[in-house]
């Protein structure tokens, strides 16, 4: 059985930590993790294996989508991070998903007005990410525009494009495909630029 | 260097620090508190600040530390040598050569760069805290954007002495909706915070407490519309590089009443004298 980990726990950690932070503070960057490879069964990349390896422990809490869930993937994460899994999503400081999560109705924790960090992190498998793309960022972190690519991600997208309308409560994303990462905080504005286009046309 | 971790800190303890320090950049503003752990100094030193940058700092960093804008007084001193110590990274004074600047009081008057991470050092995180000493009380305050107490203190600086006579630690609205106190900078430097291309992090080791300006973010002083925010102006001249533009500290020289401006920021002062020269 293997179960690859970080081969330097503290400077790897440290180095896969502050290209989440650059992404998280600068939405829509794009990032190239050098990080492990995923245990076997598991349909993640390594960026995302890297991510859970980087910021899970004993103190948090995952919730892992059905979809993504394999046994050798609960067992590396129970060796390497020590994390409780939580069938309620409600209490996941982390949630492990596909875009496709997004579409059912899952009442992630999105914190509340007095404490609104309470919420969960998405942490989610794309299965395409570039900086072409339809989906047009503002907001802070963001010069002036910035532009994502996430591929069939509309359940997502459009879950995160009403964190606005929370703010501050809302909830943070990471994505991530293959070795590669972004990250769309709820402080991001989102618009569809397709949508836009056609809603231009149609006037 | 033996029996401690890199950096000091555990590594469960950073973790729990970059997770918070995540959800501080995602709701720029917002303090977020955190478990703070003693450090091997006292509070008010800049324990929050250090446990911020013992959580970022990595190995091929380069760290400068400054305390009101000089590389060479104690606190400065100290921290360096704590890092250098602790983690074995290689510190300088020259801003344009940090990775990562930690920070009492000051931001450098050379413009930070991308990619470069500024982290303060506050005292106390809660803005409203001298107006409203419940903490339940300014936590519902910031949640439900009641913000006008602020503006009354404000008005009363004007009813009083005809300006806003706050000098240091002047409130701003972060991307238009919390307000945040910038720690004890001269609101010489509030316009450095706006649209900055560095990512700044704040560190309150007593009250536990943690949050960040993302780059690029609008962060407006509060003021008047008859009453625009304005910083301070020197009549003289820095008597060592001739600045007229940099943030002066006034030098008493003797006791006769003598006395000389000099910049604040001892590498931006330096480093002008050796171009000059």
């Amino acid at each position: 059985m293997l179960w690859p980990a970080l081969t330097d726990p503290v400077h790897d950690s440290q180095r896969l930590f502050r290209q989440i932070l650059q992404a998280m503070s600068e939405p829509g960057t794009l990032h190239e993790l050098c990080a492990p490879c995923p245990p076997r069964d598991a349909s993640i990349g390594p960026a995302l294996w890297g991510a859970l390896l980087t910021l899970c422990d004993l103190d948090t809490q995952l919730w892992i989508d059905p979809a993504l869930d394999s046994p050798e993937l609960r067992d590396a994460l129970h060796f390497h991070t020590g994390c409780r899994l939580t069938q309620d999503a409600t209490l996941a400081d982390f949630a492990l998903v596909t875009p496709d999560t997004l579409a059912r109705e899952i009442d992630f924790a999105i914190g509340n007005d007095s404490y609104p960090d309470r919420g969960t992190t998405l942490l989610v498998a794309v299965e395409y990410l570039s900086d072409d793309g339809p989906w047009q960022f503002s907001g802070p972190g963001i010069e002036t525009q910035r532009c994502l690519g996430v591929g069939n991600a509309h359940a997502l997208m459009s879950r995160l494009s009403v964190n606005r309308s929370r703010f501050p409560c809302g909830l943070d994303a990471i994505l991530a495909c293959g070795t590669r990462l972004a990250a769309i905080p709820r402080s991001t504005r989102i618009v569809n630029r397709q949508q836009e286009d056609r809603a231009c046309m149609s006037q | 260097m033996n029996g401690y971790n890199f950096a000091y800190l555990d590594e469960q303890t950073k973790r729990m620090i970059r997770r918070a320090l995540l959800k501080a950049v995602a709701i720029p503003g917002y303090q977020v508190p955190f478990g703070g752990r003693e450090m091997p100094m006292p509070y008010g030193w800049g324990t929050g600040g250090m446990q911020l940058t013992a959580s970022i700092l990595g190995g091929d960093d380069v760290l400068k530390v400054i305390d009101q804008g000089a590389d060479d007084t104690t606190n400065a001193v100290s921290i360096r040598a704590f890092f250098e110590r602790v983690a074995g990274v290689e510190t300088t004074t020259a801003t344009a050569a940090a990775d990562v600047i930690q920070t009492r009081h000051r931001i450098p008057e050379t413009p930070l760069e991308h990619d470069q991470i500024l982290v303060f050092q506050v005292p106390i995180p809660e803005p409203l805290r001298f107006i409203e000493p419940s903490e339940q009380e300014t936590r519902l305050m910031h949640a439900l954007e009641e913000y006008g107490v602020m503006h009354v203190k404000l008005y009363e600086d004007i009813a009083r002495y005809g300006h806003i006579a706050t000098t240091y630690a002047y409130p701003v609205k972060v991307d238009g909706r919390y307000v945040m106190d910038p720690s004890p900078i001269p609101k010489f430097d509030n316009p450095k915070l706006d649209m900055s291309a560095a990512l700044m992090l704040f560190g309150a080791g007593r009250e536990k407490r943690l949050y960040a300006i993302p780059p690029y973010t609008r962060v407006e002083s509060l003021d008047f519309e008859d009453h625009p925010f304005e910083i301070q102006q020197w009549d003289e001249h820095c008597a060592l590089c001739g600045s007229d533009h940099s943030f002066l500290d006034e030098v008493i020289t003797d006791d006769a009443g003598n006395r000389l401006f000099i910049c604040s920021d001892t590498d931006y002062c330096l480093t002008r004298r050796g171009e000059v020269a």
